[in-house]
Parts: C-alpha cells; structure tokens; sequence
C-alpha cells in the first residue's frame, strides 16, 4: 500500500518553492491534497467555476507578485488550452500546473482522457513530468517551479493517484 | 451612449488605478484616452475579469479595473460567481455591451436577444452591479464604486455598428508587444509598490 502523506508532501514542497496562490477545481482524487492546501492559512486559495478562468486568475496574481499554482483534473486542463497559450504562453507567465493524472496507467473509466493529455501538453510546447512516486515529490515539484520560473512558463506536474493518496 | 465618451470619464475618475482591458475595441480607445504603462491589454477573451480578479486578490491596496465587453463576459460568465464568491473589494469592471462581437466580425452576441449581463452578476452574486442609463449617470456610478470600497460592477449599452468599427480602427496602434507590455505594467507596479514583482534572473554564470 502506498504511504498516503502525498498530498502533504506536495503541499510542503510547493511552500519551499515559494507558491502562495493557488486556484483549484476539485476532483475526488484531489480531496486529500485539496484539504492539505486548506490547512496552511498563508496560501490563498481560490476555488474556481471553470479552469480556464483560473489560468487568468494566476496571471493577475503573478504580476501582482505573487507565485500561483493551479490544481486541476486532466479534463480540466483541457478546459484551459485556450488560455494557457493566448495568455499564460503569450506573456511569459510562470505558473506551476498540477494536474490530476486521471486515465493513467492501471485506472478505469478516463482511458480517452488519459491518452490525450501527455499529446496535448506537447503539442501547447509546455515541459511536464509525471509523479508516481512519494519520494521523488520534493525534487520534481520544487523543479517544475524553478524551471517555470527560468522559462517563464507554465510547467506541469501530473499527479498519479499514488502521490494523492488515492491509490487502493 | 459612446464607449469612448464613458472612457473619457473613466480615465477622469479612476486616478491612477490599474487597468486590464479586453481585446478589441475598448482596448484601442482606453490607449488612445490614457496611454502608459498602468495598463495591460488582454489577448484571450473573456480573461479580463479573471486576470483583474487575481491582479485586485494579490495587490489588496490597489484599485484594479477591467474593461470587459459582452462578448467577453458571456464566454466567461462562470467567472462571474467566482467573482462574487472572493469578492475583492478593490476591483471595479466596466462592461461595453454593444451587443455584438465587434473585433471579431460585427456579428450579434446574446445580449442583442435579451440576456442581461448585470442580471446575471447579480444572480452570481455580485451584489453591486448597475445598469448605467447616461453619461452623467455613468460618472455617478463610478463614483459610488470608488466610495464604497465593495466589488463593483458598471453595465453600458454602448453604440455599435460598421462606422464605430472604423472609427476605432483608425485610432494609434499600440506601441508594444504582450511581452513588453507585461513587462512594462510590472514594472510600473514594482514602482508604485516599492518592491521588486518580476523574479530576479538565474545565476550569474
């Protein structure tokens, strides 16, 4: 069995890195990281409608100075194409994108979405890494956010359930 | 009533407040009315609302105001309960409602069959949203927003049509690119804020 402090250890890790804003839409495999951002009173954290708006959110709160992450479903990333490249893309805005890894590999239900998701992040140009494993959380997630940073893009991490806890 | 003419107030009433501006028409007058470096001009439609959002939510000590039109808003109309829901008490947005998609081939938006956008941010949960009915009313509501120090959103039914198209088609093009226009707003932002908002570049090697 997996350990199930995944979602703490990414929380920690995006703190080391500097995030303080982070926009979501929920999933049921995103509860238990979704409550761990909930915990630490410092980050703002605002619940969105649709993902495509939150892009737009992270980028006002990155030129207002702040350092954003959005955590989404795979679809939900989907949602925002349109708004990572006329926006985030178009810019030079770093954000961090952590995305639920729904349909990846041993999952039942998101087989479409799953197959898409990795074509589409390379087809948007945007450098992703998968995360599977708790003990590689600290470097990839603190990694993605240098590299966002560096590039002066959106950088994704997708999440299996593993790293969320959600593994049965 | 003509959306310049409400720009022309605006830029007398706002001071020196932030300015995100939508793509198309508004854009090029608001340029044309107070250029510089206070304002950013958005290239996805809809986002206006969303990036002034997260712009007002990081800066709570600055006024930020969005320029948004019907097309815009309608494409991101689930932004309005996301709006009212964090509520930020120091974001005003203008929405140019001329009922058609006027940068994008003059065709009609739904506000031309009847949907009301200020109906709808009230339904979302904006509480101050206002339908202005003049000119002289239009300074009015601005001046209520900028007093009341509450989330505020200001409706005009503006003019439209093929000869206001061409009149702001013929007006100054802008000076510079997405990029340096980000870059020129943050650093405009880094001064009125004295501390530093692009990240430093990488080691120096």
């Amino acid at each position: 069995m997996a350990a199930d402090n995944g979602p703490k250890l990414i929380v920690e890790a995006m703190k080391e890195a500097g995030v303080n804003f982070v926009a979501s839409l929920p999933d049921v495999n995103l509860s238990k990281l979704l409550a761990a951002v909930d915990e630490e009173r410092e980050l703002t954290h605002v619940t969105l409608c649709r993902e495509e708006e939150g892009i737009g959110i992270c980028t006002g709160a990155y030129i207002g100075g702040r350092t954003p992450a959005i955590i989404m479903q795979n679809a939900g990333f989907l949602n925002s194409c349109n708004a990572l490249t006329t926006t985030a893309l178009n810019f030079n805005i770093p954000m961090l994108l952590m995305i639920y890894y729904a349909g990846d590999i041993g999952d039942e239900g998101f087989s479409t979405l799953g197959s898409v998701t990795e074509p589409v992040l390379r087809g948007l140009g945007l450098r992703y890494y998968v995360l599977r494993k708790n003990d590689e959380i600290g470097a990839t997630v603190k990694g993605a956010a240098t590299l966002a940073v560096d590039s002066r893009r959106p950088v994704a991490v997708l999440l299996a359930k593993d790293v969320l806890g959600m593994r049965r | 009533m003509k959306r310049f003419d409400c720009l022309k107030i605006a830029a007398e009433e706002i001071g020196d407040a932030l300015v995100i501006s939508t793509v198309g028409g508004a854009a090029a007058e608001w340029n044309s009315i107070r250029p510089g470096d206070g304002n950013l001009r958005c290239r996805t439609l809809g986002l206006v609302s969303s990036i002034a959002m997260g712009l007002a939510l990081a800066l709570p000590n600055r006024s930020v105001v969005g320029l948004d039109g019907d097309g815009a808003l309608l494409m991101n109309a689930c932004g309005l309960p996301t709006l009212a829901w964090q509520n930020p008490p120091n974001l005003t947005l203008l929405v140019f409602d001329n009922g058609i998609y006027e940068a994008s081939g003059l065709r009609r938006t739904a506000t031309s069959a009847g949907a009301d956008l200020m109906a709808m941010a009230k339904a979302a949960g904006v509480k101050n949203a206002s339908w202005a009915t003049s000119l002289d009313d239009f300074r009015r509501l601005l001046q209520e927003a900028k007093s009341r120090r509450a989330l505020s959103m200001i409706g005009v039914k503006s003019e439209a049509g093929v000869d206001y198209f061409k009149t702001w088609q013929q007006l100054p093009s802008f000076e510079y690119n997405e990029v340096e226009n980000l870059y020129r707003f943050m650093r405009h932002i880094e001064k009125l804020e004295g501390r530093r908002m692009v990240p430093l570049p990488g080691p120096k090697h």
